[in-house]
């Protein structure tokens, strides 16, 4: 088993009462402190005046202590492109778990406690266990990367993640050569997951991977976004991000890991095989059955911002197409 | 019936916590349930003038279906000219690609049809053919709620209520011009 990191260790990361409204927030990387605080004061005025509509009052909506993360922009891997506001990211979401509505897990999420939080490690490996957060993620070791995230429900966003690339973590375990697949659960916790109580979704939440594709240094473990811990809303404390898949595969909150010589059954295609594919790779060609894929709502682009073109692997056609080559992309969507 | 109208109307202005994070979609979404609630809402009243015995009531059908196609409309119109702004190649090759808007489009077509028999000049005509008028009326219920059922990505409970609803007007209906032919 890994050694847990010392108490002392986490002393350089600071710890603030979010819940607290006269904080002062200090500046993240990308965010200058005005900027920051001025869409803080944009949520608060939401929240007095969305009795009734439907909106929580509180903007975090927990009493989560939400760390600072100290972390190294990674350029190489981060797009140009503005990233949404923390307001945007953070209250229009999909986490069926806590509600199907995208504010549903703004709203929904202050119940879960995603501290402590340990991973069960199982299957074709050679270190498997149960594992502590600090034992899976060297908070020394934290990236920051600006990923464009494509919804299957045609809106998009970008993202400032933070994390550590998910091979650095799977090496760890010494995956045997057998170990074709990972698959990855959410948490099931249906006290906290209000959503968890209606089978809209085969619970837990599934996901898999082949190992390449976990291996891909694209390939991220986030848990943090503007420099800061994942809000509850977002997948605390860590969920996978693959930026040229649909988000549905960026599972959340995972509590389980698993090495498998067979391709897993996944959540949303359990729901709707003939919808969502195993692989779902962002693909402008490949429709879903129900509508088109071709094009694709940035959020934050206002009223009358027009919809833009998908992009092929979500833009990131370069690094991972060869992942596929040989591969029908129509027969394996 | 005009103050969800007027309250998008508020909330595109900013007051009442905005549209969120989404505005086309929160407009093209609140437009749609509305249209929904208000074509289920004209679809009841006519078993409610039955049942209650207040047969005046009846008369709120003409000015609750307006409404329903006054908040289809504005819907349709939300999809064409926001979501994909105006372009009209876009919108048919987006409304082919795509079935839940075949679906809705259809049922926008029956509450047209119903609407414009609705003008004065057209009333006679109206008062003629009831029975083709509530066809029409349910037809576009039933797509209605057929393309809010299909857009989503799984079974939404107002989507299921709705059908559950609908199939017990059908069925009444049914039963009750199966006993005036008797």
């Amino acid at each position: 088993m890994l050694e847990s990191i010392d108490e002392s260790d986490k002393m350089h990361l600071l710890v603030m009462k979010i819940n607290e409204t006269k904080i002062k927030i200090p500046s993240s990387e990308i965010t200058s402190e005005s900027a920051y605080l001025n869409r803080r004061k944009l949520i608060q005025s939401v929240g007095l005046f969305s009795l009734g509509l439907g909106l929580a009052e509180s903007t975090f909506g927990q009493n989560q202590e939400i760390r600072l993360l100290k972390s190294m922009r990674n350029e190489n891997y981060s797009t140009k492109e503005t990233p949404n506001s923390f307001p945007d990211i953070t209250t229009y979401n999909n986490f069926y778990e806590f509600g199907m509505q995208k504010s549903d897990p703004y709203m929904n999420s202050e119940m879960f406690e995603p501290k402590p939080w340990s991973v069960e490690v199982s299957g074709e490996a050679n270190l498997t266990g149960t594992f502590d957060l600090e034992d899976l993620i060297d908070f020394n070791k934290l990236e920051e990367r600006i990923y464009r995230l494509r919804c299957v429900e045609a809106w998009s966003m970008v993202i400032p993640w933070v994390g550590i690339p998910l091979f650095s973590i799977l090496k760890k375990f010494e995956p045997f050569s057998s170990a074709k697949y990972i698959s990855f659960e959410t948490v099931y916790r249906p006290n906290e997951m209000p959503g968890q109580k209606r089978r809209i979704l085969s619970w837990p939440y599934k996901e898999g991977l082949t190992i390449q594709e976990a291996m891909h240094p694209l390939a991220l473990m986030a848990v943090g976004i503007y420099g800061k811990e994942l809000l509850n809303q977002n997948g605390a404390p860590m969920r996978l991000v693959i930026p040229w898949k649909y988000g549905f595969k960026s599972i959340k909150s995972i509590n389980k890991i698993h090495f498998q010589e067979r391709q897993p059954r996944t959540s949303w295609n359990i729901s709707a095989p003939k919808e969502y594919g195993f692989y779902a790779n962002v693909n402008p060609l490949v429709d879903h059955p129900r509508w088109s894929q071709s094009r694709e709502r940035r959020i934050g682009t206002g009223f009358f911002g027009a919809k833009q073109p998908t992009m092929p692997f979500n833009g990131y056609a370069e690094e991972v197409a060869d992942l596929y080559s040989g591969l029908d992309l129509r027969k394996y969507y | 019936m005009l103050v969800p109208y007027f309250l998008l109307i508020f909330r595109s202005l900013g007051y009442l916590s905005g549209l969120g994070v989404n505005p086309v979609e929160t407009i093209i979404h609140e437009t749609g349930l509305w249209s929904i609630r208000f074509l289920m809402l004209t679809l009841l009243i006519t078993p409610i003038a039955y049942y209650s015995g207040i047969g005046s009531i009846a008369k709120l059908g003409k000015p609750v279906g307006l409404m329903a196609f006054f908040y289809v409309l504005n819907h349709f119109l939300s999809y064409a000219m926001i979501d994909q702004a105006g372009d009209i190649g876009v919108i048919v090759v987006d409304i082919i690609e795509t079935p839940y808007l075949i679906v809705g489009w259809g049922g926008f077509l029956c509450l047209l049809g119903v609407a414009s028999v609705s003008f004065k000049r057209l009333e006679n005509w109206f008062n003629q053919n009831r029975s083709t008028i509530s066809g029409l009326v349910y037809g576009a219920t039933i797509l209605g709620v057929w393309h809010f059922y299909w857009q989503a990505k799984v079974v939404e409970l107002e989507s299921l209520i709705y059908s559950i609803i609908l199939t017990g007007l059908i069925l009444w209906r049914l039963r009750i011009s199966t006993n005036r032919k008797q």
